[in-house]
């Protein structure tokens, strides 16, 4: 039984790495908050990491092939459009507007990570009928 | 690599960053006083540093180093003081170019982006931990 191919977990799992990634963007925008001319980074919506899912994206059969557009290769990092400011040295990172987006990361991240163990408690509980 | 432990790297190195520069700002306070020895010599002058960008080659994640420290040419002060070893033939002794309530907020800043760091590593702790209670 393999627990991926179910689009239950497959989802759940999709959502903790693009939440891990998320952090990370944000870790490094914090890590430069006083580097002079760094533009704040933000990554894709997870919407359209779903949807290249589903439409399969581009698949690579040979070594040589490039991936494509980002959609199969994982989130996409950009610069953040939607700064609430930028400094006098250039810089955009708002240390606000980044520890917002790092506690909705972790709200999120810890919503993926219960309703994973959910699912797995549900299949439990089919298999050997209690919990 | 995976995100959650480029979280600790890159917080780690905002840390180290922002603790330069707080040894910086605390060399600056520490000299704020000091004075050449011999008559007309130049006094201690303030240092600066300057942060840059650094892509880390294993996991390709953008850190942050320290790309230059530097000297502050901001001109020095002038006291008068014809006792003082440092005095030059008009009596006068060059004071160093620190600015007491500049290294104050620059302290300040340096020790709010550290615990701005330090945060973020906690919250990839907490992730990590997560994912690891999905085992139990």
């Amino acid at each position: 039984m393999k627990l991926n191919s179910m689009s239950f977990f497959q989802v759940a799992s999709q959502r903790m790495q693009w939440v891990s990634a998320g952090q990370q963007v944000v870790a490094e925008n914090i890590a430069n908050a006083d580097t002079p001319g760094f533009k704040a980074r933000d990554i894709s919506p997870f919407s359209e990491l779903v949807d290249g899912a589903r439409r399969g994206g581009v698949r690579t059969t040979h070594s040589a092939h490039i991936t494509g557009g980002g959609h199969a290769g994982g989130p996409r990092v950009t610069t953040d459009e939607v700064a609430w400011e930028t400094s006098i040295s250039g810089n955009s990172v708002v240390l606000e507007q980044q520890t917002l987006r790092s506690s909705e990361l972790s709200g999120n991240h810890q919503l993926a990570t219960l309703l994973y163990g959910k699912g797995h408690q549900l299949l439990t509980l089919a298999v050997v009928g209690q919990r | 690599m995976d995100p959650l432990s480029s979280i600790g790297k890159v917080a780690a190195s905002g840390m180290r960053a922002q603790g330069e520069r707080l040894k910086v700002v605390a060399e600056n306070v520490a000299n704020a006083g000091s004075t050449g020895t011999r008559p007309g010599a130049d006094p201690y002058q303030r240092k600066t540093l300057a942060f840059e960008e650094m892509v880390d080659r294993n996991s390709g994640a953008s850190m942050v180093r320290i790309s230059e420290l530097g000297r502050d040419r901001a001109p020095f002060g002038r006291e008068y003081d014809p006792a003082h070893p440092a005095a030059d033939a008009e009596g006068y002794v060059k004071t160093a170019n620190v600015n007491p309530l500049l290294e104050m907020s620059n302290m300040r800043e340096a020790s709010r982006s550290y615990e701005a760091n330090l945060n973020m590593f906690e919250a990839g702790r907490q992730m990590r931990s997560q994912i690891l209670d999905l085992l139990r």
